[in-house]
This record gives C-alpha cells, sequence and structure tokens, in this order.
C-alpha cells in the first residue's frame, strides 16, 4: 500500500522536480503522512550510503596501467597488449531514450527538469576549482600562517573566512585566493592534504539552497552554512577526507565565529 | 593525436574513480574490474571523437557497463570446462586494504559498512547499479537512464523497489541486532 505520489515524492527528494511541482509535493506531504514517512526513509538511506559505504578510489597501479595502454595506443602499438573485444556499434548512447523510453520520458518532463537550480553556482565551483590547479593559479597569498593569510582577505575579497591551518590533522593550510562569481568577490582557502588540494570557497549566502553533498566531473562539493556566509569545499578526495575537513571547519568556525557581515 | 590525448586525460581521467567504483560493483571481483576499466578507457579513447558533448561521466560508465557484459557474454561462451565457483564477495574482501588481518582494527564502524556492503550486494543487480548511481556518482535520472540504457520512468520504478528493498532488509537486520539501527 502506497501513495499514488510516491514516484514523484521521490523525484522531488532527487532534486528532479521543478519549482512549482516542489511546491505541490511539499504540500501534499504536509497533509499525507505516508509521503511524510517515504521522504524520512530517503533521507536515512542516503545518509547511511553516502556516511558508510567505501568511495574507494581507483589504485594507483590502475591508474598507471591505462595512462600505459593509452600511450601505446596513442603510438598505434596496442595491438598485442589488449585483448580484442568485439566493440558493440556506438548508437547504444544517442539511442538510449527511445521507443517507449521516449514516450514516458515525453509525460515525465511535465515536472522535471534538468539541470536543478543550484547547476550554475556548482559548476562555477567546480571549475574554480579546476583553474586553481592550473600552473601558477593556486594561491594569491602563501602562507601556513593563518595571521598572514586571514588579514590579506580583508583587502581582497567581501568576506572574511575561517582560516586555521590543520596541519596536525592532515589538512595543511597552503595560502588563501580571491576568485570572482556569483557577483561577489570570493574568498578561498586553499588546504593540501595528501597529494590533493582542497578549495574552501567563502561567500556571502544567496537566497538560493546548494546541496550538502554533490558530485560533478569527478570532483566532490560539499557545501554549509555558517551565518549569513556559505561554504563549499571542492576536491578530488574521496568523500570521507572532504568530510574530515569540513567537520574541523565547522567545528571551529563555530567556536570563534570570526566572520563579519559581507560588505555590501 | 597528442591533442585528443590531452582532451582526454582533462575531460575522461578525472571520472576514473567513478569507473573503478562502478565496475567493482558490477563484478564483485577487483582482478576482474581493473580489466574492465581498462578495457573501457580505452574503447573510449578511440571512441572519444565521436562523443558529441554531454555529461562525460554518464558516457564513460555506459562503457564500463557495455564493457562488462560483453566480459560476461564471453566467459559464458567460454565456460565449456565449468569454472571453479569462487566466493566472488569473499574474494574482494580479502582484496581491500581495508580489511587488513588486523583484528583490532575490526571497529563497529567497519562491520556497519561491511552490513550495508552486503545488503547492497544482495539486491538484484539492476536494483542496484540505478541506485549506486544515484547515492554515490549522483548522477540524474537522464544520465542514469542513459547509462543503463532503460526508460526514465523505469529508473524511477527501480530507484524505488532498491530503496524500499534495502530499507525492509536494513530493518530486518535493526530487528536481529539491537544497534544496527540508527
Amino acid at each position: 500500500m502506497q501513495c499514488a505520489e510516491a514516484l514523484r515524492v521521490q523525484a522531488y527528494f532527487d532534486g528532479e522536480v521543478d519549482a512549482v511541482s516542489a511546491l505541490e509535493i511539499e504540500r501534499h506531504a504536509e497533509r499525507c503522512p505516508e509521503c511524510r514517512a517515504l521522504l524520512e526513509h530517503l533521507a536515512a538511506t542516503r545518509a547511511r550510503i553516502r556516511g558508510e559505504l567505501e568511495f574507494a578510489a581507483a589504485p594507483p597501479q590502475l591508474r598507471a596501467a591505462i595512462t600505459r595502454v593509452l600511450d601505446e595506443e596513442v603510438r598505434g602499438a596496442s595491438r598485442q597488449r589488449v585483448p580484442r573485444v568485439p566493440l558493440r556499434p556506438r548508437p547504444f548512447w544517442l539511442g538510449a531514450l527511445g521507443g517507449v523510453g521516449a514516450a514516458l520520458a515525453a509525460g515525465l518532463a511535465l515536472f522535471l527538469i534538468i539541470p536543478a537550480l543550484s547547476e550554475p553556482v556548482l559548476n562555477d565551483l567546480v571549475s574554480a576549482h579546476a583553474r586553481s590547479l592550473m600552473p601558477e593559479h593556486l594561491t594569491d597569498v602563501v602562507s601556513t600562517d593563518r595571521h598572514t593569510v586571514k588579514p590579506w582577505f580583508a583587502g581582497h575579497a567581501d568576506v572574511s573566512p575561517v582560516v586555521v591551518d590543520f596541519a596536525d590533522r592532515g589538512y595543511r593550510l597552503v595560502g588563501g585566493r580571491a576568485d570572482y562569481f556569483d557577483q561577489q568577490r570570493v574568498a578561498v582557502v586553499v588546504y593540501q592534504h595528501g597529494p590533493h588540494i582542497i578549495n574552501v570557497f567563502t561567500w556571502v549566502a544567496g537566497r538560493r539552497a546548494l546541496p550538502e553533498f554533490a558530485t560533478r566531473s569527478g570532483y566532490h562539493i560539499a557545501c554549509w552554512k555558517l551565518g549569513n556566509l556559505q561554504y563549499c569545499a571542492v576536491s578530488d578526495t574521496g568523500w570521507d577526507e572532504l568530510q574530515g575537513l569540513v567537520r574541523l571547519l565547522r567545528t571551529s568556525g563555530e567556536i570563534d565565529t570570526p566572520h563579519r557581515p559581507g560588505m555590501e | 593525436v597528442q591533442e585528443k590525448r590531452a582532451r582526454f586525460e582533462a575531460q575522461v581521467m578525472p571520472h576514473l574513480d567513478a569507473a573503478y567504483r562502478f565496475a567493482r560493483w558490477l563484478c564483485r571481483s577487483s582482478t576482474e574490474s581493473d580489466d574492465i576499466v581498462q578495457e573501457a578507457f580505452l574503447r573510449a579513447f578511440r571512441g572519444f571523437d565521436s562523443f558529441r558533448g554531454g555529461d562525460v561521466k554518464a558516457w564513460l560508465l555506459t562503457i564500463v557497463r557495455n564493457c562488462h557484459a560483453t566480459a560476461l557474454q564471453q566467459q559464458h561462451r567460454r565456460a565449456t570446462v565449468p569454472l571453479p565457483q569462487e566466493d566472488h564477495e569473499e574474494a574482494l574482501r580479502s582484496a581491500e586494504p581495508g580489511a587488513s588481518p588486523d583484528p583490532e582494527s575490526a571497529s563497529a564502524a567497519e562491520d556497519e559498512r561491511r552490513t550495508l556492503d552486503r545488503l547492497i550486494a544482495a539486491l538484484p543487480e539492476e536494483h542496484r547499479e540505478v541506485l549506486l548511481l544515484r547515492e554515490m556518482e549522483d548522477m540524474s535520472y537522464r544520465e542514469i537512464a542513459a547509462v543503463t540504457q532503460v526508460p526514465i520512468g523505469t529508473v524511477m520504478s527501480r530507484l524505488a523497489r532498491a530503496r524500499a528493498a534495502l530499507r525492509g532488509k536494513w530493518l530486518e537486520e535493526a530487528a536481529g541486532e539491537p544497534h544496527a539501527m540508527r
């Protein structure tokens, strides 16, 4: 026995509905105890999967093996190394939504919207992160001393973010940088964790809600709010490592609440 | 060719971890999944010129999935002599670096992760893959539909069934061990 709205409620939970449908579904869930329970169940399941399942990274040997295979392919010498597997012709990709699917998809398109509202910001974050990894783009102020990095932001960004060196916990403060998006000068605090760079962006929170977790182009993004500031950490580390830094930052942010309101 | 290689490196290589995770869940054995990922990257590289944009990750995972399907077919065709039926789950665990033989480190968190691993592994494959693409890889319904080659409506119903099944088993387990539920 399930409410007829169950699939729509699930789509709402997965961020696949437009604003109007979202409102309808929220109203419906207020009246329907079954759908309220469903939403709780969906959130609990997601929290458990994302919290407990291992987000394994590919082992270095595999990465190296692929690099080797591609190098050989480029040199045109891969013939004996790689087992021949008959390739299926490629239209599977474009044809995936064909036939019956198209009809169903058309029906669903009434309430599905792609991409979601938070998409532009997430894309900006990933672009800014990728840009920062290019040579000479990572930091504007290089220092592991928070008392150097923090005052630097006063003249270069519209906010003053939490800056703490967590070198003893594996997250070394590398420096700071200013970026521009969402019509603001955004403060970026750069951390290094093992071989990975983690960019932590801080700006005055807009009305748009960002998802707590997202993955775009292979980069993980964790977002949280503290006071009127929006924080987002972006990296190619595993989820657990990223969450580790987020926890440290949230805790120290709550202790010394160091930010002042953004200057408009 | 070098330019293609560089573009491939920038656009496709960042999804190696996702491809690896997905392959591991498809195969349940790490040696096999490594082969599949390697083959998938080679195919992806060869087909990269005809990739017309869109989501790179979904495109790559589609290839991983097809490589897995092809490998399965070949195995079946070759299996005139039945292969020794090994316990794949066991093989996967012993291959994991996390499953070190140090008994002291077998924490409660580790146990919970294993329980969840097992619950998810027990789902029918078509439910499992949809669930993992959604929750672990954070892909949209449309992207999942493209990877699994089914209509969006099917993605939605499979996802609902996978989540409900997981919830059901999870409650069953919790009834058995009072602390397993959170």
